[in-house]
């Protein structure tokens, strides 16, 4: 019934010739990228390559220099980052960026009351709002902070924040995630324990993952984008890229 | 469901509704109680004016402590309502049916016009911009005030409270009456800035607070949130206007400039910002002192000045704060080790208090009365202040006493930390 969607699976996230400049400098040089819905897309490359500085753009933390970025066909262009996390987009950030003097409960808390039509309401009183209790529970019984839920967030272990940090992102139930190096810092038991829950969260949805632990990421990803000094060297499925001869140059073989 | 599993429910809710508003029934009580007390008029007035700055200092709290913008203008909210309310209380003197009790409402509206108007613009960054904003506009309507007829000049202006129609048995004529009624919007009041505390703008307001940028990135325009509580904070401010109004009968410009918002966020501090409980204390305390210290000594104000001074440097979580730490160890029933080691603070803590009282009564009688009468009392000790001895002696008692402190205050730190951490693994257990 529907062939075109088939050739031309629908895109999440569309860039068309996006640049980014800091001063004189242009950190982000000319990206074009067409991230499929529902596919598990990786951005790997050297550090300062740019990624960081992608998601920024993508997720509205700073407005581009250039070009056009669309979610779900629709232009959001230096919109705020509100506005695109309220059109269905959510992001991690590399550096632990949680509310420090809340709980671990009130943190996952307050990142599903958006979603679940709650606002600035200040006439419903939050404990008796079964949705948001119920949405809260299932989000800290997933990244394991159940029996934490009354600490102040400042005060977790690191890799307890990393995991209330995948918590807030995925909480308002957002169907395209972008994951800022969620394993940066992890031990190895730590990181397989953060990939199984990704996996398992990004079901159904689309996710974008930037990561340089190389074993996750031809694990996890259908498809991969290298980006090297803010230009997409190459985009394709894990075996085309570890096979392509500009990546081993720039990247892997550094890497390996 | 039965029957009976909702009325197991029920009860659970009704539980939890006790614990978490318990002690409100038990202020009720109080604030019932205590005029009948200390019956006479002077304090059934102090009485009704902690209840006016309570309402004030809860309202300021919305913008500094839960949603952390520090504010050098809240006093124009506060006096606004207020003279809006002399103005309608004038209006009700020539005709207007309108109790004076419901007063506040007006208040409320016209501090909910204002902060919409102000906040509009002033909310759009928390931090140094807000706080700057907030000083410009203090001054700005505090200079106005001096001359535009509308808030009565250098005279002020003045209204009746006993006028318009009254409730029975309700004149406003005797003090107890306008403490009820102020006691009673005060619940109210509370009540609901409580509540607010509570709901999802209320949970937004501390998110923004401690991570603005997070909260964008959460669905939240972190502009709207503070908006928004701003708005809320000036309604609440012009209900404890219309009460001050109501108390006083009478405002003046330096009900609304920037001297007055300062006293606000005094209060509030020493109370402790970091919980609701907080600006109530301070309130209550400060207000306290305002009318108490007065007739005690002529320079209360320095007084005023050093006590904010060694609270924000020693106690900078406020008198809530200081009681809360205490919470575990008085859960683990261990609070008296501690007694010897306050005692120990105690001493020389008094003979500081001893010598810097001294001299502040000195230098404040020699600066105000030069030339006069040089024999003053401290103490009901008799001697002449330009002789320098009386100096030397209370500045010695002063210094000896401090460095005391300095000596003695590392080993009760010692044993509060030591007490803290038994209480910790006792709890823990
Ligand atoms: N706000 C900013 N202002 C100026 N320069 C910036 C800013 N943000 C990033 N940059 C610069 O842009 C370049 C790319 O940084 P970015 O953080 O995007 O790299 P990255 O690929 O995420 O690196 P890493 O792997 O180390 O996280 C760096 O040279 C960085 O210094
Ligand atoms: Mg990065």
């Amino acid at each position: 019934m529907n062939p075109p969607a088939a050739i031309h699976p629908p895109t999440a996230i569309q860039l068309t010739d996006v640049r980014k400049s800091f001063g004189r400098t242009e950190i982000i040089r000319g990206v074009s990228l067409e991230i499929r819905k529902g596919e598990r897309h990786a951005i790997i490359g050297p550090n300062g390559g740019g990624k960081s500085t992608l998601f920024n753009l993508i997720s509205g933390k700073f407005p581009v220099s250039h070009g056009t970025i669309k979610l779900n066909g629709e232009d959001v262009t230096n919109a705020r980052p509100f506005e695109i996390n309220r059109r269905g987009l959510s992001r991690s950030f590399q550096v632990t960026n949680i509310f420090p003097r809340l709980n671990v409960y009130e943190n996952v808390r307050c990142s599903v009351l958006w979603s679940l039509g709650y606002k600035y309401s200040f006439w419903n009183d939050l404990n008796r709002l079964g949705d948001v209790k119920e949405r809260t529970e299932e989000v800290l019984e997933q990244i394991g902070l159940t029996a934490r839920r009354h600490i102040p967030a400042a005060v977790l272990s690191y890799a307890e924040q990393r995991a209330l940090e995948i918590g807030i992102t995925i909480a308002g139930g957002a169907d395209v995630i972008l994951f800022d190096e969620p394993t940066a810092g992890m031990s190895r038991g730590e990181t397989e324990h953060a990939v199984n829950l990704i996996r398992t969260l990004s079901k159904d949805k689309t996710l974008v993952i930037v990561e340089h632990d190389m074993g996750v990421v031809f694990d996890l990803a259908d498809r991969i984008s290298v980006l090297v000094y803010g230009e997409i060297l190459t985009t394709g499925a894990p075996e085309e890229v570890r096979a392509n001869k500009a990546v081993q140059e720039a990247y892997l073989g550094v890497d390996a | 469901m039965t029957d009976r599993a909702a009325g197991s429910v029920r009860n659970i809710a009704w539980a939890s509704y006790l614990r978490s508003y318990g002690l409100w029934v038990l202020a009720a009580v109080a604030i019932f109680a205590l005029p009948h007390v200390f019956d006479s008029r002077a304090n059934q007035s102090m009485f009704g004016q902690m209840g006016i700055f309570v309402v004030f200092a809860l309202s300021y709290n919305m913008l500094l402590g839960q949603s952390g913008m520090l504010s050098f203008g809240h006093a124009v909210y506060f006096g606004f309502a207020g003279f809006i309310s002399v103005h309608v209380m004038r209006i009700i003197e020539s005709g207007f049916a309108f109790p004076v009790v419901l007063l506040p409402l007006f208040g409320a509206a016209a501090g909910l016009a204002l902060g919409i108007i102000f906040g509009s613009f002033s909310t759009r960054r928390a931090g140094t911009v807000f706080a700057m904003i907030s000083l410009g506009i203090a001054e700005l309507v505090g200079a106005l005030a001096f001359f535009i007829g509308f808030f009565g000049g250098e005279e002020g202006i003045s209204g009746d409270r006993m006028s318009g129609p009254s409730l029975p048995g309700l004149s406003l004529g005797p003090q107890i009456q306008v403490y009820y009624v102020i006691a009673a919007w005060t619940l109210v009041a509370a009540l609901l800035m409580y509540a607010i505390t509570r709901t999802p703008l209320g949970r937004m307001a501390n998110a923004v607070r401690d991570n603005p940028e997070r909260a964008e990135f959460i669905g939240y325009n972190t502009q709207r949130v503070r908006f928004r509580m701003f708005a809320l904070s000036g309604m609440f401010a012009g209900v404890a206007g219309a009460l001050f109004a109501i108390q006083f009968e009478f405002l003046q410009f330096n009900n609304i400039g920037v001297a007055a918002s300062g006293s606000v966020l005094l209060m509030t501090f020493i109370g402790g910002v970091g919980f609701f409980m907080g600006p109530i204390l301070g309130a209550i305390l400060v207000t306290f002192l305002e009318l108490e210290l007065v007739n005690v000594t002529q320079a209360w104000l320095l007084y005023f000045g050093l006590f904010f001074v060694l609270m924000v440097m020693f106690v900078p979580a406020g008198l809530a704060g200081l009681i809360m730490r205490h919470q575990p160890i008085w859960r683990a029933g261990i609070l008296h080790k501690l007694a010897p080691a306050y005692g120990l603070a105690l001493v020389p803590s008094l003979i500081f208090a001893v010598g810097a009282i001294g001299l502040i009564e000195i230098i404040y009688f020699t600066s105000t009365r030069a030339g006069l009468n040089t024999v003053m009392s401290v103490y009901t000790i008799t001697f002449d202040a330009v002789k320098p001895l009386p100096w030397i002696i209370a500045g010695v008692v002063a210094a000896g006493g401090f460095v005391l402190c300095r000596l003695t205050f590392p080993t009760v730190r010692k044993v509060w930390d030591e007490v803290f951490l038994e209480a910790m693994a006792k709890l823990n257990r």
